[in-house]
This record gives C-alpha cells, sequence and structure tokens, in this order.
C-alpha cells in the first residue's frame, strides 16, 4: 500500500463512450387499458381510463381507493392450456405479454434470444401468501411445493424462456420505478457483449390486495391515484442485425442513462441524467418533443420529476405529454416499459411522423434516476 | 460478436458479512480452516420444523458498520449489502469520498430480497389483517432497495441495480460491473449480493426434500440436501491501470464471464447447457480448460446438483477435472449472495496462495465418477493462477465468472 495521498487521488472521469443505437421491433402491452398495444395507445392518446373493477381479484378485502385491472387474462388463448395451473398472477401477465410481443415479430426468437424483464419484488402476493401457509399450517412446512417457485422473483423470466426456448441471457431486474431504463440498460451491454442476439426487455406488476394495502397505507402515492397492474415488453436488437433482416423499426433506442441522487437532490440527479442521455446520443434538448413520465402520481415525486425534465430541457415543454399512469394506474415494475409501450402506442394511434423524440423519465424515492431517449421509427 | 471493453479490469477491495464472520479476513480465515458456521435457526422462529439449521448471521448489529445510513429505514438484506460494502471499500484503501466523486456505482444480486420484511409484514396481516400493516416498514420491502442502500451509504451518483436472477444473481452483478468498468461506463462498481433467512424458503425447501437436517456435505456419498443461509458481499471493480497507479493491493482480475438458460426446467439443472456456459466463459476470458486450476462449485449439497454440475464439468473438461470444492459445505447456500462468496474466496485464493475446502467430505460419492477432488477437510495451500466460480440458479440461469491472479 502506498501513502494516503495517492490512494485517495480523485479519479477523473473521462467522457462516457458513445451508445449504440437499439431497434425496438416489436411490443407487446397487457394491462386495465387492454389487451394489446392499441388498447394502450388509445387509452393513452384519448386520456381514457382503463378497467375499474376488481371484482373477482382478492378473496381479500381492498382499501378504499381506485384501481386498474385487467380483467379477463386471455390465458387459453394466449399462453395455453398446458402447464399453467400453478402460475401466478404475474407470471400470467408476463407471458400474454411475451405472446403478444412474439406475434407481432416479423422475424423468429429461439435460441439466441433473451430475456430482460422487470419487476419489484416479483409477485408478493404469491411470496406473501407461501409465508402465511407456514404460520397457519397446523406445520410450518405443510406448504404446497408447487407454489415454492413462484416466491422467487425470476420466475416469470424462467418461463418465459422455457415456453420459448430461449437461451440466452435471462435478467430480472428489481428496479421497481427504474425497471425499464434499467432494464434497457442491461439489455443494451447484453447484446454488446454477445449474450443474445435480440433480448425481450418487459416489466410486470400484478394488482394484488398486500400491494394494494401496501400503496393506500405508506402514503407513497396520491389518495385518489389508482393501483394499477400490466405487463408490456419489447423486442430489442442492434440496429444492424434488424435492419440486415430487413426488419422494419418501431422505434430507436438511443441512450438509456441511470444515475442515483442523495434524498434532496433528486430534481438535479435526474436533470442530469437526462442531459448526459441526450449528449451520449448527441441530439439536442430542442429537439425532444414528447416525454413519457413515470413519476405521475407519486407523492413528491411528481413535481420533482416535473421540474428536473423542464430544467434539462431549458424550460421548453415538449408537445406530447405521455402520462401512461392516468389509464393504467400506478404498475410499479411494469411503469418503466408501459411508459414506452404507452409512448409507442400513442405515436402509432396519432400517426406520430417518424423521427420524433421522446424522453422516458423515471424517478423513485430512494434515489435512483433514469432517463431513456427514443425516436419514433416506422409505426405506421 | 462480442466487444470486449478497452480497460482491464480488477478487483481491489472484498467485503463480506456472513456466519463465517464479518469482514474479509475473518471470512477468509473460517473458511480455509474448514470450519462449518452453520448452526440452529433464531431469527425466526423455527419450532415446528424438523430440520432447525441454517447459516445465519447471528447478533448482527448494523450500526457498527454502518456509517451514512439509518438501520431503522432499510430492510436486513440492504444493511448486509451495505455492510459489505463499506467494508470492501475500505478494504481497497479509498475513501468513500473518493468513490462519490466519480463515476462510481453498485450492482447486487439477489433471491429473496428483502423477505424478512416481508415476513414482519406477514406477521401484522396474520395477527390483525392487511389493513394493520405498519406503514413505515412497507416502504422497504422492494428488492431494489438492496443496491440503492449500497450507494446511499456510500453517497455513489452512480447506477444502483438489484438483479434478481437468483443464485446466480452475484454472478450475474460480477459480469456486469466487469463490463461497465471495462467500457468505460463506470469507474467504480461494488458487485456482490445479499439475502436474508427467511422461513419461507426454509419450508419450501423442505417440502421439496432439499434441505439437510444439520450438515450440509456436497460431493459426499452421504449428503443429504442444502442448509438456508443468508449474508452480504461486495466485491470492489476498478480499472487496472489506476489500481496499479494508485499502489492498490490487487487480489485478481476479472478475465471475462458467461450466462445463460438452460429454458428446460424450473428447477432441474441441465448439463449440456451449464457446459455450454462454461465453454463461454473460458472463450470470453481467453483461456483454455486447461489453464483453470480450479473451480469454485456451486455446489449445493444435493445429489441432483452434484451430478448435474460434475457431469457438466467433464463434458468440458475430459478426464482432467480440476479440484472443485464447494463453500457451502460450511456456509450454507446464501442465495442471491452465493456466487458473490464464491468470487470472494476465489480472490483470496488467487492472492493468498490456496484452494478453499469442502468440509464434511468423507467419501467423495463413486458415483460422481473418478478424478473428482473436493479438497476435503481444510484448505490446501497452492499457488492458483486462473478459477473458475460457478453459480446456477432455479429457472436455468447459469452464470460463471472466471477470475486470475495479477502477476
Amino acid at each position: 500500500m502506498t501513502s494516503a495521498a495517492a490512494l485517495s487521488a480523485p479519479v477523473a472521469a473521462g467522457p462516457l463512450p458513445p451508445a449504440t443505437p437499439l431497434a425496438v421491433t416489436a411490443v407487446g402491452a397487457v394491462s386495465a387499458a387492454g389487451i394489446g398495444l392499441e388498447a394502450l395507445g388509445r387509452a393513452v392518446a384519448e386520456g381514457i381510463a382503463g378497467h375499474a373493477d376488481p371484482a373477482g381479484l382478492s378473496e381479500e378485502s381492498l382499501p378504499p381507493r381506485p384501481v386498474r385491472v385487467v380483467p379477463d387474462l386471455p390465458v387459453a388463448e394466449l399462453i395455453g392450456r398446458k402447464g399453467t395451473r400453478h402460475l401466478d398472477r404475474t407470471t400470467k401477465l408476463a407471458l400474454i405479454a411475451c405472446r403478444l410481443t412474439l406475434d407481432t415479430y416479423p422475424g423468429r426468437a429461439g435460441e439466441r434470444s433473451g430475456v430482460v424483464l422487470g419487476t419489484s419484488t416479483g409477485s408478493i402476493r404469491s411470496s406473501s401468501e407461501f409465508s402465511m401457509e407456514t404460520l397457519r399450517q397446523e406445520r410450518p412446512y405443510l406448504v404446497n411445493p408447487s407454489l415454492f417457485p413462484n416466491t422467487v422473483m425470476n420466475c416469470a423470466a424462467g418461463q418465459i424462456a422455457i415456453r420459448h426456448g430461449l437461451h440466452g441471457v435471462n435478467a430480472t431486474i428489481a428496479g421497481g420505478h427504474l425497471s425499464g431504463v434499467q432494464s434497457l440498460k442491461y439489455a443494451r451491454n447484453a447484446l454488446r457483449q454477445g449474450h443474445a442476439d435480440r433480448i425481450l426487455v418487459g416489466g410486470v406488476e400484478e394488482f394484488c390486495a398486500q400491494s394494494a394495502w401496501g400503496w393506500h397505507l405508506s402514503g407513497a402515492l396520491g389518495v385518489d391515484v389508482p393501483v394499477g397492474e400490466g405487463a408490456a415488453m419489447l423486442m430489442v436488437e442492434q440496429e444492424p442485425t434488424a435492419s440486415d433482416a430487413g426488419r422494419p423499426v418501431l422505434a430507436r433506442i438511443l441512450a438509456c442513462e441511470t444515475g442515483y441522487g442523495p434524498p434532496g437532490r433528486l430534481a438535479d440527479a435526474l436533470a442530469s441524467v437526462v442531459t448526459a442521455a441526450l449528449e451520449r446520443c448527441g441530439r439536442r434538448p430542442e429537439e425532444v418533443g414528447a416525454v413519457s413520465y413515470g413519476a405521475t402520481g407519486l407523492t413528491g415525486l411528481e413535481r420533482i420529476e416535473d421540474r428536473a425534465v423542464r430544467a434539462a430541457l431549458g424550460g421548453r415543454s415538449p408537445g406530447r405529454d405521455v402520462r401512461v399512469k392516468e389509464s393504467v394506474g400506478e404498475c410499479f415494475g411494469a411503469d418503466g416499459v408501459l411508459q414506452i409501450a404507452g409512448l409507442l402506442g400513442a405515436w402509432r394511434y396519432t400517426a406520430a411522423p417518424a423521427g420524433e423524440l421522446a424522453l422516458v423519465t423515471a424517478v423513485a424515492r430512494d434515489g435512483n434516476v433514469g432517463c431513456a431517449v427514443l425516436e419514433a421509427g416506422a409505426l405506421a | 460478436m462480442s466487444e470486449r471493453g478497452a480497460r482491464r479490469v480488477v478487483v481491489t477491495g472484498l467485503g463480506a458479512v456472513s456466519s463465517a464472520g464479518i469482514g474479509a479476513d475473518e471470512f477468509t480465515a473460517s473458511i480455509r480452516a474448514g470450519r462449518r458456521t452453520t448452526s440452529p435457526v433464531r431469527s425466526f422462529d423455527p419450532s415446528g420444523f424438523p430440520h432447525v439449521h441454517a447459516g445465519e448471521v447471528h447478533d448482527f448489529e448494523p450500526r457498527r458498520w454502518l456509517e451514512r445510513i439509518d438501520p431503522a429505514h432499510w430492510g436486513r438484506s440492504g444493511q448486509f449489502a451495505a455492510s459489505a460494502a463499506r467494508l470492501a471499500v475500505q478494504d481497497a484503501g479509498l475513501a468513500a469520498e473518493d468513490l462519490a466523486r466519480t463515476r462510481a456505482g453498485s450492482v447486487m444480486g439477489t433471491t429473496s430480497g428483502e423477505s424478512a420484511v416481508i415476513e414482519e409484514l406477514v406477521g401484522a396481516w396474520a395477527a390483525d389483517g392487511l389493513k394493520a400493516l405498519p406503514p413505515d416498514v412497507v416502504g422497504s420491502v422492494p428488492a431494489g432497495r438492496i443496491a440503492a442502500a449500497v450507494n446511499s451509504e456510500l453517497g455513489l451518483t452512480g447506477e444502483a441495480l438489484t438483479l434478481a436472477t437468483a443464485c446466480s444473481a452475484s454472478n450475474y452483478a460480477l459480469g456486469y460491473a466487469f463490463d461497465m468498468v471495462a467500457d468505460g461506463d463506470a469507474e467504480y462498481m461494488l458487485a456482490g449480493g445479499a439475502d436474508s433467512l427467511n422461513r419461507w424458503a426454509h419450508a419450501g425447501f423442505y417440502r421439496l426434500g432439499a434441505l439437510a437436517e444439520e450438515v450440509c456435505r456436497p460431493f459426499d456419498a452421504d449428503r443429504s440436501g442444502i442448509l438456508t443461509a443468508e449474508g452480504g458481499v461486495a466485491l470492489l471493480l476498478e480499472p487496472y491501470e489506476r489500481a496499479v497507479a494508485r499502489g492498490a493491493r490487487i487480489y485478481a482480475e476479472v478475465l471475462g464471464y458467461s450466462v445463460n438458460c438452460d429454458a428446460e426446467h424450473m428447477v432441474h439443472p441441465d448439463p449440456t447447457s451449464i457446459a455450454a456456459c462454461i465453454r463461454a466463459a473460458h472463450r470470453s476470458a481467453g483461456v483454455e480448460p486447461s489453464q483453470i486450476d480450479y473451480i469454485c462449485a456451486h455446489g449445493t449439497g444435493t445429489r441432483t446438483n452434484d451430478a448435474t454440475e460434475v457431469a457438466a464439468v467433464r463434458e468440458v473438461f475430459g478426464d482432467r477435472l480440476p479440484p472443485i470444492s464447494s463453500i457451502k459445505s460450511m456456509i450454507g447456500h446464501t442465495m442471491g449472495a452465493a456466487s458473490g462468496f464464491g468470487a470472494l474466496i476465489c480472490c483470496r485464493a488467487l492472492y493468498d496462495g490456496f484452494l478453499p475446502p469442502t468440509a464434511g467430505v468423507e467419501r467423495t460419492d463413486p458415483d460422481l465418477g473418478p478424478g473428482v477432488d473436493p479438497i476435503p477437510g481444510r484448505a490446501r495451500t497452492a499457488r492458483p493462477r486462473i478459477v473458475e466460480n460457478h453459480g446456477f440458479a432455479f429457472g436455468g440461469n447459469n452464470a460463471i465468472t472466471i477470475l486470475g491472479r495479477v502477476a
């Protein structure tokens, strides 16, 4: 070991390496707005609230607050009838979003494909109910072993791989509100390193009494803000792979940057990742035509996000505001990819011109901040 | 196909919070001695369970290790991760303020996230219903709080990423951190993992018939399963050139890694897929099988794992199997932290010159075939140059890292 002076020499960080653009070549979504991207796009563009009746979803009583849920999961049609008995709602939502995505993908998934799936805590219903059984049964071990896999957070990603034979990287990102941008950043690196040729990047969150009460009691969500659920997925590949194969590029992901700010400095931290994301893909703030917001409805954070975006864009408002949660409710681990799917759906619904530039932002109370930069492609 | 980053990446700091001690030195001494540190569970009431042994971190006092964050606001897994990260930074001879001034972040793996927090809430639910959930505890539930605890404790402004790829998650984390530093996305990364003991996993593994009564003995003919465990582990990664320039102690170089997915079955691992992962890790590191001096096994202690893991290794290495041992024989299965503890002991093995043992092996299972050397009993003095660290997970998520001694 050398002297303390040498050890504490500050490190000058060089400029970030240029980001490799990614192509989105398919997208699927399931939410309270309905099944499929079209339903989500219409709801977001027209400001339509999604399905709000939780009847049949919970044996436990629910808190007195609005909800947004998917009324009937088309399990038999989109997942099949085999081997679905023990799947929990989180896994079913993820499998449905995956099926919808693959159905619109013009190529073939398969061996060299991967999965990067965002979550908050897996299925909080599955883990807490399984834990509850250890208290309620005569013996603590008299749990149902076929439900044990559902308590593990990577259950849904593993099921997707099994059902579609995807042998590439299979990662579960516990990013909560940051899941979207963190999953994209993880996937960008995995593609760059050759861990897969194409990756399904998704996010999932199920509605359940446990999380509804959690949101209700914690005060983290505005009192009138609905608790929601859903899943969304993007097929993401390196741009040359997609264009060489002649696959239409629905959108380009130009940058995805993440950071962390101390309490009280969240707006600064978010503004600086927005700026870094734009710089990294060589775009200027005045080119931004749309923002898809992540903190809608979150106590305290909504204003921080607005302030940070305005600061990073030099005070001007972009033309298009996308607030997907106004339609689908608070979807936590699914929010980030739903923000992107909602943006793409709205672009398609309004026949937005190719080239429109959008920010997708996220901020969490603990300090995580993130921003992705997307460019509209051939959505028509 | 893959683009290897421009910078060499080394490990210069290690931190551990485990049943085998707190701090990398205590941990390493315990492992080298072949000491078994599993014991009866105290962190939850194990009455009614026929098997009550686990690798618990007894009497953990987070305030002794944490300088910035208030443990009351963070779950047990986050406390483990942040404590291990704090220890790793100290071990690297760095000041946290210097890390905070540059692009530094963390990536932490986990299986069950803040499971102890969830079980506290389940207790409230059982007693008084969901409406009685304590609001201040609810905020500590999200698994992403694990890496967030690290960044908050150290004041880091880079990414705080929690990877929930179950029992190979720390190797996933190490691989990702390696890429971030190699490519210049980050100047320093803390990589590791954390998990907490919980009733539901204890019950689940027992019900699957996978839980050992008292002793976990991987590779032994009389093994009877795993022991659940907990802890936190962190490795500090930085570019080789800076480590040299600042005169840092370099434990090891991260040479490469690979991740893949069996995509066959949620709980039964697949030897062919694992063999493919090993080969890809070798390619990534630019090494041949003959150069691997030691394998830190996933080695859970179940018959299925041993048979699968040895078959996969045999497929790649042929008749010349490197010595292969499992530290789970001493500390149990720390789940999302497991391959992080494996990486930590690999670093110390390379730096200090030893091969970690498998405790409790009396008779190596003959069904595993010839040439299996589990390094029974105590550590063996050796000078390994390149080692391989295995992590396999539920869901068929395999991740393998390759570490080398820096001459």
